[in-house]
């Protein structure tokens, strides 16, 4: 095992497309990284530089302190998993597994000791003498992921190795992966479009949007404390909740004015880092599941009033939208406080806003500019 | 409250179209398609007067004199030797360089790619007998008339194109990630080609390979023009049975079975290679 380390990676293809503008991070020996980012962040395109399967435009890549920006693939020594198409579908299993092994001249015994354990850990064993077109969607990725496992690579690349199975396999998957991670400890970079992956598998997140890096951080700590307001409505399910408000300040203390309804806000939050200009309008971010719900008569402060737009169920939660004059508010709730409340379209409704789980990005730059005030009184793992 | 009706029926499977005119059809196409080369076949088997007999006989005692009559006195099987010599030299060398044309188009982004392969296909485009003297003037100058080197020199160059045009197609449905796989899990390019890749075109090859074979097998024009003895092949060789005032129509029927026969073997033989090469690519999407 080896750690990795990149270094202002750009990657600009013959037809001038940027796919990378300039991207750095480190993947500490051991640790499981997520490459997380919508289609065409250049995910893929970062984890091809790293195998060396394209020439990067600039910048340097480490593998264990070596630089191997100009070396060829088999010269790194790295482990890659496909969405698909890893497996040579004119061999048998266990040639599959065999052949990165015979690549490097290990002796028969030993090459089939190291597959016998390997199939023992992702339960493939019978399957040894089948063609991997007669496999279904889960064994396929089970023995590709298997091949990476039996060299002893310095870092393991996994490019969506399961994002095309179907939701029930893609969850048993994701739980045998987090055991296979603890039995290997291997040093990993996972490309993922599903922050549901990289929430539950991820060390570290790595967020990355049209090329460039939102965000690193661990997942729990990109929940809370989104660097920007990508970050923001990428993570989490369902989507945070962004609208615009004017900040304003009346007798030394600062509300965010809302659907007509004013939300005081905490005069340390306000005051605390950058300067927060009164009367300019920022996006307020919050996430659903930080709203409660209010009777439509309810009054006091922080509550917002509006008509309900839709109801979804979803069994165990119940998400109301609630339409503030054009702008759409989710409200996550349990189905028991549901029941409390009218669900016909257009019926009023209200809900509570508490100032401790507003964050605020600018509006311009979509950065953010003040992190929820919880997420402060948590030290972020 | 009104019942709701829960039995599900699944619907009756469609009825199987049986439709008459299809083997119609079929009998039809065969007939026309292999009655004549029937009645050659049996031709062949005739003795000379049989053979030339007005009234056409369907039963007769077949006779190998045509054949022993080629072979033995003609010396028909050193013009076959020649054929075969001249068709796997010249099949195995397009073969072999149109493949690496072939990978080099279907893989490689370089400047003039799509030049090239078009100005690959004008050479089909143009009718070789337009290039027949010249091509009469260098063999003369390089000493390569009515060699065999020669006529496999001219037929490599004649089916590369062929080969180059069918094979990148094939190259490129096979999925890249193959061969990045085998390079990152330890291969060099060269070997990644050739255990991932080759492999899986082996079927396109061969069929490839298969029709450059027949190509080349029945090439008659250039062979009639820069062969005189020495390396004469089949084509020309029968040419002289089946012009002339008088021709023997037992001998001629001999020879064209002299000349099909390997090759119907070799399709029957090869068929399902055959077919599933032709049909890569179609198929596995």
């Amino acid at each position: 095992m080896a750690d990795l380390r990149i270094e202002n990676l750009a990657k600009t293809f013959k037809d001038g497309h940027e796919a990378l503008r300039g991207i750095s991070l480190a993947v500490a020996d051991r640790e499981a990284v997520f490459l997380l980012g919508p289609s065409g962040a250049g995910k893929t395109t970062t984890l091809r530089l790293i195998a060396g399967l394209e020439d990067a435009t600039a910048g340097r890549i480490r593998i264990g302190g070596r630089d191997v920006t100009d070396r060829t693939p088999r010269e790194r020594n790295l482990a890659m998993v496909y969405d698909k198409h890893s497996l040579f579908p004119h061999m048998t299993i266990f040639e599959n597994l065999a052949y990165p092994l015979r690549v490097r001249n290990t002796g028969e015994a030993d090459m089939r000791q190291r597959i016998a354990s390997v199939a023992e850990t992702l339960q493939i064993e019978g399957l040894m003498d089948r063609r991997p077109a007669q496999l279904s969607g889960g064994q396929q990725q089970r023995v590709a992921i298997g091949r990476a496992l039996v060299r002893e690579a310095d870092c393991y690349l996994l490019d969506e190795p399961i994002s095309h199975l179907d939701a029930q396999l893609r969850a048993r998957m994701r739980v045998e992966f987090k055991r296979l991670q603890r039995e290997f400890k291997a040093t990993m970079l996972y490309v993922s479009h599903d922050q549901l992956e990289a929430m539950t598998m991820a060390d570290r997140i790595v967020l990355i949007n049209k090329g460039r890096i939102e965000q690193i951080a661990p997942p729990q700590e990109m929940f809370d404390r989104p660097a920007t307001l990508f970050a923001a409505t990428f993570i989490g399910e369902p989507l945070m909740n962004t609208v615009p408000a004017v900040l304003s300040e009346e007798a030394g203390g600062f509300a965010l004015t809302l659907g007509g309804a004013r939300i005081p806000l905490h005069r340390d939050w306000v005051m605390s880092g950058s300067a927060l200009v009164a009367g300019a309008a920022y996006s307020v971010g919050i996430r659903p599941q930080h709203i409660a719900l209010a009777a439509a008569d309810a009054a006091g402060p922080g509550i917002v009033r509006g008509t309900v737009f839709a109801v979804e169920t979803l069994g165990s939660r119940v998400i109301f939208d609630v339409d503030l004059a054009g702008a759409i508010i989710r409200v996550m709730t349990t189905v028991d406080a549901a029941r409390r409340h009218a669900q016909q379209i257009g019926a009023p409704i209200a809900f509570r806003v508490d100032p401790d789980f507003v964050c605020l990005f600018d509006v311009a730059s979509g950065q953010t500019v003040r992190q929820a005030r919880f997420s402060a009184r948590v030290p972020a793992a | 409250m009104a019942t709701i009706d829960t039995t599900i029926t699944s619907p009756d499977a469609p009825p199987v179209q049986r439709n008459g005119w299809v083997y119609a059809v079929i009998i039809a196409v065969c007939v026309v398609n292999f009655l004549p080369y029937l009645w050659v076949v049996m031709t062949g088997f005739m003795d000379g007067a049989a053979a030339a007999s007005r009234a056409p006989q369907w039963i007769f005692t077949p006779t190998l004199d045509a054949f022993r009559y080629l072979i033995f006195e003609k010396g028909i099987m050193s013009n076959f030797m020649n054929s075969l010599i001249v068709a796997l030299c010249s099949t195995f060398f397009s073969v072999t360089i149109g493949m690496f044309c072939a990978y080099a188009l279907a893989r490689y982004d370089f400047i003039g790619r799509d030049d090239v392969s078009f100005w690959v296909l004008t050479n089909r485009m143009m009718p070789p007998v337009a290039v027949l003297i010249p091509i009469f003037v260098i063999f003369q100058t390089l000493k390569l008339l009515d060699t065999l080197p020669g006529l496999i020199l001219l037929y490599t160059a004649m089916q590369l194109p062929f080969v180059v045009w069918m094979l990148t197609g094939y190259f490129r449905d096979i999925p890249r990630r193959y061969e990045e796989s085998a390079m990152v899990d330890g291969d060099t390019w060269f070997q990644a080609f050739r255990k991932v890749t080759l492999p899986l075109m082996m079927p396109s090859i061969t069929a490839t390979a298969i029709f450059v074979m027949i190509l080349s097998w029945n090439e008659f024009a250039f062979a009639t023009f820069l062969t005189s003895t020495n390396a004469k092949t089949m084509p020309p060789a029968i040419m002289a049975y089946s012009i002339g005032a008088d021709i023997e129509w037992n001998v001629l029927g001999a020879a064209v079975v002299l000349i099909t026969a390997p090759l119907i073997l070799f399709v029957l033989v090869m068929q399902r290679q055959l077919i599933s090469g032709l049909s890569q690519g179609v198929v596995k999407k």
